[in-house]
């Protein structure tokens, strides 16, 4: 040791040093947090060895490598000091030149606690010697199991690491063995972890010390009191409007010298409420009816008759598939492998928008469908439609990417990144905190230590337990309706009857082969020996092959459900997944512990699950907390008012957007809290505000006072987003198929690699009922800025490009139901040339042309037509030339509207 | 980032200034507005443009760039056990394989450079190779990932979607980020590689193929004969500008008036930047365009130099499936996989270089991972070898790179990267460097979280290798 430090002194002679060089650089710019009591982060600037220690984020700087030390990264992006005062770039270079060439890495060895070895156990060992599977008799979870052992005698010695299998073992590299590590997807420890447990047993194998839920210091009583924190409280309405929303819209409008702007136009009213919460145009005999109901509540039966329509749910439904982040397929590798039961969840999320489920019931249901009742661990096959979508629901945390089936993807990196996922889509839909920074760090904006990021993420892996993992094809219970079931059943039946022939006949065919050799023979040893034999087999294997592809699969749902004893969760250093740092327990975040509110509190609803996401539903749900009306009935806002009262729609946190109108937000979510958590409520609320009715048309002045429309001083104009635009388009043409629910449809790939959506008999069914594969969106709705599900999206984002236009202009789908559309036309109008132009506006347009556009219609159709039969003498049609030529001028014309900007917009 | 005036500034001359004129000052969280138009870099650029020749398979280092004497002293014994573990799931690991290549010391620099690529030894003064590589998976999915997005999963925006963001482009008439892939079929991943993820869509990577018209939907439809295209034009036009003109202050449909007009454009402007046989007959032999070994992928670098001189900010190829996945019959595949490349690459350099582009033009060569120094998959001549995510070679060219310079080491078997190691979020904050953007500054804001190609991971600009 003398000798070393002897060394050091050597090496570092004319290097820069620490107390000299470093020291009063810290002191004037870092040690007001980081020195004497309780250092942020638990980083202690004050000596060099407490450099070296580091804090809760780890290592603070790597001896001799400046560049990928983590304190110069925060100096020099200027995350540190967080204040207006910076490191100055030659005290950067002094920092960077006494890490570069100043300090010597240490020699000494720090204790190892349990919860350090139990984790990189965890990480290594479990998923053999765990809770689900004990080879050989040994759990290693605990000190006693370990101790106790398994058919090879304990596994510890304390004290004696050479005595103890467990260190042995991982020592002689027979453990965790090559081949079944691969197949488990298990990584090997890494020597530091292999000294890391020789000195723990070492150390006489010390027992686990209690985690405690000590508070951080990150979060004060003066961060609690954040606007979004505090439970909402419900305002008075100003006077001066008949209707509440309204009364706080105006109040702000006026305070500005604005006011609203005139009513829409009735019919521009119509499309807009029709598009707006069922996704579709109004069919022209719903614009003649309407046109026909002149009476004052004519308007708000529109919107109850909207509500009411089985197409709403599919409309709202999108939108919250948007937040879960849904897709149809597992979105990893090649060939992207279909979700099977995926659809279901969808379904589910349908069928609760159109029943008004309460919301409160809803987001239980997706948390914790498993927890709520333990009907369906009893069940045998057969499930009832309730507890069928009790359990469905839980797809809303089981829609990210999962790419574990595969071992070579299902390292302990890429469970963690699901778990991960899964967290980032329950905070920013439903929570409306950004809780993705605080997996590395403790978060920048929000007082969010990363600690509680683990807690919150500590609740998942009740279900996600990234160390005895489940991959999706375990996540399926072999339940369904008793229709299905039966309806599966019966399909199959003749099939198998035709399965038992022919192995029946396979067998008859191969006994006298089998007879000439051993009879335990395995079927493919014996086809080598008697090449012959394949002759004979290979069609009745054709055949058995041909019939077991028709079988339909046994009908499954996907479930989220909890392991029975859940592994220990870490605070993970840099998110680093192996990072073993503090062990944590399953909590909501500090910063939303508030005395009016009920603390997460974990009961176990019954054996064999945790109880940690039935308690945050239950946490979430309460009718006084901050959050949760708040985000949801901010989404609704945004859905019909194109902007967000908090414009940040998923972060209400301090980085995010202040409400535009506070008073107003948290009228609207006491309310809807009141009515019982009714969407249904909450929409009729928004759309019969004089504000949803008004004209979207827009002048200097209103732009110049209102630029953004902050204060709705009039509706946004809005394009029709990617499926409003597909179900549009379907709707006008008459092309659209309403059959609902049940798995999806399937889409064509061409040729020239565009994805188009497979014909049904009726013809083309709806946007939400199209197989969503991450690899293959449609074309069209590509183009039109359909999300990919990365993993969610609470916001959608509309571009104006080139490739949209030449979709409509020259892609097959646009002019196919161009054609489809002008022959419904022209059988409707029968012969009458006005009707025609007239019926192509009311299909697409929702209103009747004027006369100068009815006088064009009929001018551009006829120059159309001339334009045409030249070019079919050239075809071998049947039909009729001049009736053809006639269908297609039509076409074209229908063409051009559909890629009007009237079309995509809505006023 | 882009601060708020950046913003302006670079929307305020375009299509939506007039309207936006009046938000300055705004918030403008909710309904950002973005577009293509060309953006001020953080610093003085080398690189107009970036090539990126993307070696689909994982092109052996040992065998092209890395040569290892101790391997052949050490050919036929067994691997470490680290080493063995490295092989994939179910199978067995060989033994010490030396490279059946020879390598020659090539150009004034005299680096060393594998027999497998003779043209390309034509020009080492002008590359900077890296021998220190590392990535973080042995699987093609997620290395591809990686490579492409700095994260092994399918969900952040690729390397080109993050230049079109941050620099926008120079000819309004194409795409910012370009796609040549192989007409033989899409690369792993597929259209992953080039997605913008939670970027805006208009970032994405556009595919434009080489045989064929190049974009989806570009030509009109054959069965409309063309004066009906040109009527239906015409009355759209006439509905738009009507519907437009009732409707003022609606700065989106200006912005849609115009795609349409883009788009007619640009049926134009793709089809001339993608003809090839606009080329002189010289230009043509010597990205070796008459030979059926070399046709396909040189007609992909001639587009790649014909679309960053019309000012496409990045360009993407890629190679037919795996052709650098060489598990078996190592020699024979790698001499088919350079025997396609080598010489359309080396004729682009040269090419670029003559025409003075080179400056000004970033050329990246690279797979999603190297191979490991042990042999799988038998014996002797049929012998090949397994992925090698742990030290493998890149090489970049152009733009401000030093030619000629070799920068970091593998082990002395050419397993794993120990010298100067260089990871892939240092290899992209150098290509975003070369191009005037600092990678730590180059950020999207995005649930609160400023966003960054290289994500939380640290990273360095490798100037080791810049002139």
């Amino acid at each position: 040791m003398r000798l070393l430090l002897g060394l050091v002194s050597l090496v570092a002679f004319g290097a820069p040093t620490f107390e000299t060089d470093v020291l009063p650089i810290f002191k004037a710019k870092c040690l007001a947090c980081h020195g004497a009591g309780t250092p942020q982060g638990k980083l202690d600037l004050r000596t060099s060895e407490g450099v070296l220690q580091g804090g809760a984020s780890g290592a603070s700087v790597e001896p001799g490598a400046a560049a990928k030390s983590l304190l110069m990264d925060k100096v020099v992006t200027g995350q540190m000091p967080p204040g207006k005062v910076k490191m100055t770039a030659g005290e950067m270079d002094q920092v960077r030149a006494w890490i570069d060439k100043g300090l010597q890495a240490p020699m000494k060895v720090a204790a190892v606690s349990e919860h350090e070895v139990r984790g990189i156990i965890q990480a290594r060992c479990v998923t053999c010697h765990g809770g689900l599977k004990q080879m050989g008799g040994l759990d290693l979870r605990t000190v006693e199991s370990r101790l106790k052992g398994g058919k090879s005698g304990p596994a510890l010695v304390p004290g004696k690491p050479d005595e103890s299998l467990l260190l042995k073992r991982i020592v002689s590299g027979e453990m965790p063995p090559d081949k079944m590590a691969k197949e488990l997807a298990v990584e090997l420890p890494t020597d530091g972890e292999t000294e890391k447990i020789r000195a723990w047993i070492a150390s006489g194998a010390p027992g686990a010390v209690p985690v405690t839920a000590t508070p951080d210091a990150v979060v004060t009583a003066k961060d609690r009191q954040f606007w979004s924190l505090q439970p909402p409280v419900r305002p008075t309405v100003p006077g001066g409007a008949k209707h509440p929303i309204d009364a706080f819209l105006l109040q702000k409008l006026k305070g500005k010298g604005l006011g609203y702007s005139a009513r829409a136009d009735r019919l521009a009213l119509l499309r807009r409420a029709h598009l707006d919460l069922t996704g579709i145009p109004p069919t022209p005999a719903e614009v003649d009816a309407y046109l026909k109901d002149t009476s004052p509540g004519a308007y708000s039966k529109l919107v109850d008759r909207l509500l009411a329509s089985p197409r709403y749910g599919e409309r709202w439904g999108q939108h919250w598939l948007d937040l879960a982040g849904y897709a149809d397929s597992e979105g990893f590798g090649q060939d992207d492998g279909v979700r099977r039961y995926a659809w279901r969840y969808r379904d589910y999320v349908i069928r609760s928008l159109n029943a008004d489920k309460p919301y409160s019931l809803f987001l239980t249901e997706q948390l914790a469908g498993d927890e709520m009742s333990d009907d369906w661990k009893k069940a045998k096959g057969v499930a009832s439609p309730e507890m069928l979508d009790r359990l469905a629901a839980t797809g809303f945390l089981r829609t990210t990417p999962d790419p574990t089936n595969s071992a070579e993807r299902g390292l302990l990196g890429e469970r963690m990144n699901i778990v991960a996922d899964e967290v980032e889509v329950l905070s920013s839909s439903v929570m409306g905190l950004t809780m993705g920074c605080a997996r590395c760090h403790n978060h920048k904006y929000d007082p969010i230590p990363q600690r509680d990021y683990y807690r919150l993420s500590a609740i998942l892996q009740g279900a996600y337990d990234p160390y005895e993992w489940k991959t999706p094809n375990k996540r399926e219970l072999d339940l369904a309706l008793e229709s299905e079931r039966r309806e599966v059943a019966e399909w199959n039946a003749p099939l198998e009857a035709e399965q038992a022939k022919l192995k029946e006949a396979l067998k008859k065919a191969t006994a006298p082969f089998r007879e000439q050799a051993d009879a335990k023979i395995s079927d493919r040893d014996l086809a080598k020996k008697f090449p012959e034999l394949v002759e004979i087999t290979r069609p009745i294997e054709r055949d058995l092959q041909a019939v077991r592809q028709k079988m339909k699969q046994k009908p499954h749902v996907r479930v989220l459900m909890d392991n029975e004893q859940p592994s220990q969760a870490y605070l993970l250093r840099r998110g680093d997944p192996v990072g073993f740092a503090d062990p944590v327990e399953p909590v909501t975040p500090l910063l939303l512990e508030h005395p009016a509110l009920a603390p997460y509190k974990i009961e176990k609803p019954f054996d064999g699950t945790s109880g940690r996401r039935l308690a945050l539903a239950k946490w979430m749900t309460q009718p006084n907390h901050p959050l949760t009306s708040r985000v949801m009935v901010n989404q609704l806002w945004m859905w019909h008012f194109g902007r967000g009262i908090v414009a940040s729609v998923s972060n209400f946190g301090r980085s995010g957007v202040l409400p535009s109108h506070p008073e107003l937000l948290d009228w609207m979510a006491t309310e809807f809290v009141a009515s019982g958590w009714s969407m249904k409520q909450m929409h009729r609320m928004m759309m019969t505000s004089e504000a949803y009715q008004q004209s979207s048309a827009v002048d200097e002045s209103l732009t110049a006072k209102d630029p953004e429309n902050v204060l709705l001083s009039r509706m946004p104009m809005r394009r029709m987003d990617a499926e409003t635009l597909y179900d549009s388009l379907l709707t006008a043409a008459g092309r659209l198929d309403t059959t609902a629910f049940g798995p999806p449809t399937d889409v064509d790939i061409r040729e020239d690699k565009e994805v188009t959506v497979k014909a049904t008999k009726e013809g083309l069914r709806r946007s939400i009922y199209v197989l969503r594969r991450r690899q293959t969106p449609v074309s069209l709705m590509d183009a039109f800025d359909q999300p990919s599900m990365t993993p969610n999206c609470t916001e959608r984002r509309q571009s104006n490009v080139a490739t949209q236009a030449l979709h409509l202009m020259n892609g097959s789908m646009a002019w196919e139901l161009s054609k489809f559309m002008a022959g419904r036309v022209i059988d409707e109008a029968d012969g009458d040339r006005a009707r025609e132009v007239a019926l192509v506006y009311l299909r697409a347009y929702g209103r009747r042309p004027n006369v100068a556009e009815a006088k064009l219609g009929l001018e551009t159709i006829a120059a159309f037509r001339e334009k045409w039969p030249a070019r079919l003498e050239k075809d071998n049609s049947e039909a009729p030339r001049a009736a053809n030529a006639k269908w297609l001028a039509v076409a074209n014309y229908c063409h051009a509207i559909l890629n009007s900007a009237e079309f995509s917009f809505i006023d | 980032m882009k601060t708020r005036r950046d913003f302006f500034s670079s929307v305020a001359n375009g299509l939506h200034g007039a309207a936006l004129a009046g938000l300055l000052g705004r918030d403008l969280y909710a309904n950002s507005v973005f577009d293509l138009k060309p953006k001020a870099a953080h610093a003085p650029a080398k690189a107009k443009a970036v090539i990126q020749l993307f070696m689909n398979g994982g092109p052996s280092q040992v065998d092209l760039f890395d040569p290892k004497p101790t391997l052949t002293r050490l050919a036929g014994t067994a691997p470490s056990r680290e080493l063995s573990f490295a092989i994939s799931n179910g199978d067995k690991p060989g033994v010490l394989m030396p490279s059946p290549f020879q390598f020659k010391k090539a150009g004034k620099s005299g680096m060393d450079i594998s027999d497998a690529l003779p043209h390309l030894a034509e020009c080492v003064d002008d590359i900077a190779l890296i021998r220190s590589m590392y990535g973080e998976h042995a699987n093609h999915e997620p290395a591809l990932f990686l490579m492409h997005s700095g994260r092994t999963i399918a969900s952040r925006p690729a390397i080109g979607a993050w230049v079109a963001y941050g620099l926008g482009t120079e000819n309004q008439n194409l795409p910012a980020y370009v796609v040549l892939d192989d007409p033989k079929g899409l690369p792993i991943n597929g259209i992953s590689n080039w997605q913008s993820a939670w970027l805006p869509p208009i970032y994405q990577g556009t595919r434009f193929r080489t045989e064929g018209p190049p974009v989806l939907n570009l030509q009109p439809r054959e069965e409309i004969p063309t004066p009906l295209v040109e009527a239906e034009r015409d009355l759209l036009r006439k509905l738009d500008s009507a519907h437009q003109k009732q409707r003022p202050y609606q700065p989106e449909l200006d912005a849609r008036i115009s795609s349409y007009e883009l788009a007619a454009r640009m049926q134009l402007a793709a089809s001339d930047a993608l003809d090839v046989m606009k080329e002189s007959e010289a230009t043509r032999e010597a990205y070796g365009l008459n030979d059926p070994a070399t046709a396909s992928y040189g007609k992909r670098c001639l587009m790649a130099r014909r679309l960053v001189e019309r000012g496409v900010r990045y360009v993407q190829l890629y190679i037919e499936n795996q052709i650098f996945d060489s598990h078996g019959n190592l020699e024979a595949s790698l001499r088919y996989a350079c025997g396609k490349t080598d010489k359309p690459v080396a004729a682009l350099l040269k090419d670029l270089k003559q025409r003075g582009l080179l400056d000004s033009t970033l050329v990246a060569w690279g797979g999603e991972f190297g191979r490991l120094p042990i042999s799988q998959g038998g014996t002797g001549k049929a012998a090949g070898r397994d992925h090698g995510p742990n030290g493998f070679s890149v090489w970049m060219a152009g733009a401000g790179m030093k030619g000629g310079t070799v920068h970091g080491a593998t082990d002395e078997i050419g397993f794993k990267s120990v010298e100067n190691r260089v990871s892939v979020h240092d290899f992209h904050a150098t290509i975003l460097h070369q191009l005037g953007l600092n990678y730590r500054d180059l950020v999207y804001e995005r649930h609160g979280l400023k966003e960054r190609l290289t994500d939380q991971f640290p990273a360095r600009v490798v100037t080791e290798v810049l002139a």
